[in-house]
C-alpha cells in the first residue's frame, strides 16, 4: 500500500470523524492540495451524513421512549418567544383554548361536568412552572406528568387525533381513593407536543391517567387507559 | 423537509421569526435527540443537548451558512455531544476525536432527502463487520486507535472496512442523490 493509498483510508476515517485532532489537521491540510483525496472526501461525506440520519429518534407514539420530553420544546420556545418579543399564544397550549370552549358550552347548556372545574390561569404562570428547576417530573412512555407545588400538568408527545366524536380525557386518583375522578378533556396540540394544565391539586393525588372518551368526557373511563403514571 | 425549505426557514429565523424556528424544531428535534442519545447513552443529558443545540440555532443562526440544514445540525449536535464527553471527563480526552467540520454541510446536499428509515435499511444491508465499525466510529466518541483497542482489530483492517462500508452505503443510497 502506497502512502497515498494509506491517505485514502485516512480520508474515510476523517469523514467519519474518528481521527485525533492532530491526525484530522494533517488530513484536512492534505485535502486542500490533493484533488483525488478531495474528491474521495466529497464522495464519502454524504454517506457519513446519512449515518447521522439513521439515529433519528423513532416517531412511533406507541413506544415513545426514544423521543425527548415535550417539556424541552416548551422550555426552548419560552425563551425563543420571549426573545422574539412575540405575544402569540403558542401552539403547545391548545388545550386551554379547548377548555375555554368547553367552559362556554357548559355555561350555555348547563352540562358542566369537566370544564366548569377548569381554571384558566395565565400562560405566563404555566410556562414558569414548566421551566422551574423545582418542578417534579414523572415520566411515562408517551410523555410525563409535571407537578410544581399544587400545580399539575400533563405533557404528551406524538398524540394522534382521536377517532371522530372522541377526545382524550385525563383522570386523577386522589390519595387513598379507590376509583379515579374525571378531569379535563383535550385534543392533541400541533407540532407533536400537547401540554395540559389539570385543575386538580397535585399534592392531593396519587396517580394520573389518560383515556380516549366520547366528546364531552365520561364520568368513569370507558376505554383502557393509554397512560397511567403514579406521582 | 426539502433542503430549500429549511434554508428559507433559517432565513426567517435570522429575522427573529419564532414561528419559523418552531417548524424547524418540530422537524429536526428527533434527529438531534436521537443522535445525542446514541453518542451519550443518557436520555436526560441528550435532552440537555437537544435544548442547547436548538437554542444555539436561535441565538446564532448565522452559523448556518446555507446548504443542507439536517447535515449541519447533525454535525453541530455530534460536536456538542463530544464536547460534553470531554468536559465531563467521561473518557480520556485523548481518546475523543476531533469535531466534524460543520461548514462542510454547505456542500453536503447529496442524500439530503434520504429518510432515517431508508438509511437504517441500507446500513442493515452492509456486512456486520463494516456496519459495526462505522457505527462505533460515528457514534462511539472514540478515535481510530481506541476502536482498534476495543475491537482487537489491526488499524489497517479497521480503516479498510470503514472505507469499503461507507462506499457501499453511498452506493446503496445513490438513487436518492439530489445533485
Amino acid at each position: 500500500m502506497t502512502p497515498h493509498d494509506e491517505m485514502l483510508d485516512n480520508i474515510a476515517m476523517y469523514a467519519l470523524g474518528s481521527l485525533s485532532p492532530g491526525e484530522a489537521a494533517e488530513v484536512a491540510a492534505h485535502i486542500e492540495t490533493c484533488k483525488e483525496c478531495r474528491a474521495e472526501y466529497q464522495f464519502m461525506r454524504p454517506a457519513v451524513t446519512a449515518v447521522a440520519y439513521s439515529a433519528e429518534a423513532c416517531a412511533d407514539a406507541s413506544t415513545g421512549a426514544a423521543a425527548p420530553s415535550p417539556l424541552i420544546k416548551a422550555r426552548v420556545m419560552q425563551r425563543v418567544r420571549a426573545e422574539a418579543g412575540q405575544q402569540r399564544v403558542p401552539h403547545v397550549w391548545p388545550a386551554y383554548l379547548f377548555a375555554a370552549a368547553c367552559l362556554a358550552i357548559a355555561l350555555i347548556t348547563g352540562l358542566a361536568q369537566i370544564a366548569l372545574n377548569a381554571r384558566l390561569i395565565s400562560q405566563g404562570q404555566t410556562i414558569a412552572d414548566l421551566a422551574a428547576p423545582d418542578a417534579r417530573r414523572f415520566a411515562f412512555s408517551g410523555g410525563e406528568v409535571l407537578t410544581r407545588g399544587d400545580h399539575l400538568y400533563l405533557a404528551m408527545r406524538d398524540l394522534p387525533a382521536p377517532p371522530p366524536g372522541h377526545v382524550y380525557q385525563a383522570w386523577t386518583l386522589a390519595k387513598g381513593a379507590k376509583t379515579v375522578a374525571p378531569s379535563t378533556t383535550f385534543l392533541p396540540g400541533s407540532g407533536g407536543a400537547t401540554v395540559v394544565r389539570l385543575p386538580e391539586t397535585a399534592t392531593t393525588l396519587a396517580a394520573v391517567a389518560v383515556s380516549v372518551e366520547p366528546t364531552g368526557g365520561s364520568k368513569q373511563p370507558t376505554t383502557k387507559p393509554i397512560a397511567l403514571v403514579r406521582i | 423537509m426539502a433542503v430549500e425549505d429549511a434554508g428559507r426557514l433559517m432565513e426567517r429565523v435570522r429575522a427573529r421569526d419564532a414561528d419559523a424556528f418552531e417548524v424547524l424544531y418540530d422537524e429536526y428535534h428527533r434527529l438531534v435527540y436521537g443522535l445525542a442519545i446514541r453518542v451519550l447513552s443518557d436520555p436526560l443529558v441528550a435532552e440537555d443537548v437537544t435544548q442547547a443545540v436548538f437554542l444555539k440555532v436561535w441565538s446564532s443562526p448565522t452559523l448556518f451558512r446555507g446548504g443542507n440544514f439536517a447535515a449541519w445540525i447533525a454535525r453541530v449536535t455530534r460536536n456538542r455531544a463530544y464536547d460534553l464527553l470531554r468536559s465531563r471527563a467521561i473518557r480520556d480526552e485523548r481518546e475523543i476525536p476531533e469535531s466534524l467540520p460543520a461548514e462542510d454541510a454547505i456542500e453536503d446536499t447529496a442524500l439530503a432527502n434520504v429518510t432515517a428509515e431508508r438509511v437504517r435499511g441500507a446500513l442493515a444491508q452492509l456486512p456486520p463487520e463494516q456496519r459495526e465499525l462505522i457505527e462505533l466510529g460515528f457514534f462511539g466518541g472514540v478515535t481510530q486507535e481506541e476502536i482498534a483497542r476495543q475491537t482487537g482489530l489491526p488499524l489497517g483492517t479497521i480503516k479498510t472496512r470503514i472505507r469499503t462500508g461507507l462506499r457501499r452505503l453511498r452506493s446503496a443510497l445513490e438513487g436518492a442523490v439530489t445533485v
